[in-house]
């Protein structure tokens, strides 16, 4: 019997075989991958898990594809480190970073592509495709390099550099589309409806989503099998956010981990935050806006897992909160500061959002929390430019040195 | 007959008003409702229109003007 048993509508629960399909026939739902939990119960274990590779494919057992030739670059089992210095700042005592900046393509996008693309190969795909705000571009284009397929990657044409140069560089077939991101969608969901290709984030959308299960996994993991308390977590589709919470029910469900606790919190920019606004007026109903802000990467109007990041924030106790583009900055600033972490915009909204709880007493203090810090600063050195230190300019000499610095005692 | 998967958002003020069957009287499209949601203070409608294309983007630019938030159920938003 095969681990996958097919996929399921998450709205009306109607099985479908699980091929490159993503929308349910009768109410348009969107699909999601079911498994065969007894088969894989049998047989899945800590010990099991722990002698796997490591990298995301040691949860093997609990991704959507039947291959064990997976395409991987070694993303994923990144470092969970604790944050002393900035949970002393913030008065948190247990306050963990989840550094996943430092995957393959320097974001956890590399984790849902390398199960897509493995996906996509073994569906008989030759060619994957994705719409992209620039993370997703550059993950995309480097697994399409690396397994030898078509890439066509689609962005807005006045992408951040340190994106597109970052995509550029693997030589996909990069089109940069004249009009916004919500444009750049629409135009793909006809591509896509055109040619025979693997859309990760459009008809392979099921698969793909589930790889970011496995942050779930590796922090419970990591903290010696079980759940943390509380969560911060950054939100555009809210599909992260999703899924990591059903990676946290699954690994309960096989027994390898005890009763899931952990409160889900969500980040959103100001500029963007139809999620938390929903949240907040504690309407079911996600509402569409216009993006405005300078965490591009964030910056969906139009959240397609908008509905489930409320519902999982609702139904665990969690927080929803958002920061302007100077808090953003800020948070940037001050997770270098404090943990030497070069984060990204979104990595800014997240640390920003985790301060703004934890001083209004919506995380405990000693709540063993884990922040998730999902891109790196490299890519988006605008953001910063600015507010960085400068070299301080002097001649090749000792005396030079002394004199720009006469408070260093020898 | 081309089909169309609309998601629809309703603005508080509209939620009372009949206004699918308002589009369907002003333009010839056949609607066929598969999934809705009501809170206090918004609507959600995911439907199916057939029609020509032409007639379905007149009924679609109809809608939006009276404030309803139109948007193509794809999914495809999801990075
Ligand atoms: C760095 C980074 N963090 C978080 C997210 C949010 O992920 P999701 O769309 O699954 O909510 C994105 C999405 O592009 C991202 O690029
Ligand atoms: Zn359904």
């Amino acid at each position: 019997m095969k681990k996958i048993s097919g996929l399921k509508c998450r709205e009306c629960g109607r099985k479908y075989q699980a091929k490159a399909i993503y929308v349910c026939e009768f109410c348009f739902g969107p699909l999601e991958v079911d498994y065969n939990y007894e088969q894989i119960k049998a047989h899945i274990s800590q010990e099991k898990i722990k002698t796997g590779p490591n990298s995301e494919w040691r949860y093997w057992d609990l991704l959507p594809v039947e291959t064990k030739s997976v395409i991987s670059l070694g993303e994923g089992f990144t470092p969970l480190l604790p944050a002393r210095n900035l949970g002393k700042l913030l008065g948190l005592e247990k306050l963990y970073i989840k550094n996943d900046a430092v995957n393959p393509t320097y974001s956890f996008k590399d984790r849902v592509v390398s199960v897509a693309i493995t996906r996509a190969v073994e569906l008989g795909f030759d060619t994957i495709a994705c719409a992209s705000t620039g993370n997703l571009a550059c993950s995309v284009a480097a697994y399409g390099a690396y397994a030898g397929i078509k890439a066509f990657v689609f962005i807005p044409i006045d992408l951040e550099k340190g994106k597109i140069i970052g995509t550029g560089i693997y030589q996909p077939n990069l089109i940069g589309v004249e009009g916004n991101y919500d444009q750049v969608n629409r135009l793909c969901s006809e591509i896509a409806d055109s040619f025979p290709w693997a859309f990760v984030n459009i008809n392979i959308r099921p698969y793909y989503a589930e790889g970011s299960k496995t942050l779930g996994f590796e922090v419970a993991e990591q903290l010696g099998w079980k759940a943390p308390d509380h969560v911060v977590i950054p939100l555009a589709s809210g599909c992260l956010m999703t899924k990591i919470y059903k990676g946290l029910k699954e690994f309960n469900m096989l027994g390898l981990i005890g009763k899931v606790r952990t409160k889900f919190s969500g980040a959103q920019p100001e500029g963007c935050s139809p999620i938390v606004t929903a949240y907040k007026e504690n309407s079911e109903i996600v509402k569409p806006i216009k993006p405005n802000t300078i965490a591009k990467s964030l910056a969906i109007g139009n959240p397609a897992d908008g509905y489930y990041a409320w519902k999982t924030m609702k139904e665990t106790g969690g927080f929803a909160e958002t920061v302007n583009d100077e808090e953003i900055i800020e948070g940037i600033k001050l997770l270098a500061e404090t943990e030497g972490i070069f984060t990204e915009t979104a990595g800014g909204v997240t640390v920003g959002v985790l301060k703004k709880l934890a001083q209004t007493g919506r995380i405990k203090k000693d709540e063993l929390t884990v922040a998730f810090i999902t891109g790196n600063g490299l890519k988006t050195q605008e953001a910063v430019s600015e507010a960085v230190s400068r070299p301080k300019k002097i001649a090749p000499t000792l005396k030079a040195f002394t004199e720009e610095f006469p408070w260093i005692k020898r | 007959m081309p089909k169309r998967q609309l998601d629809l958002i309703f603005p508080e003020e509209m939620i009372k008003e009949p206004v699918i069957w308002e589009m369907s009287k002003k333009f010839d499209v056949i609607f066929n409702i598969r999934r809705a949601r009501v809170t206090e203070t918004t609507g959600e409608l995911v439907i199916e229109l057939d029609g020509e294309d032409g007639t379905l983007d007149k009924a679609v630019e109809w809608l939006r003007k009276k404030g309803i938030k139109v948007k193509p159920v794809t999914h495809d938003v999801l990075e």
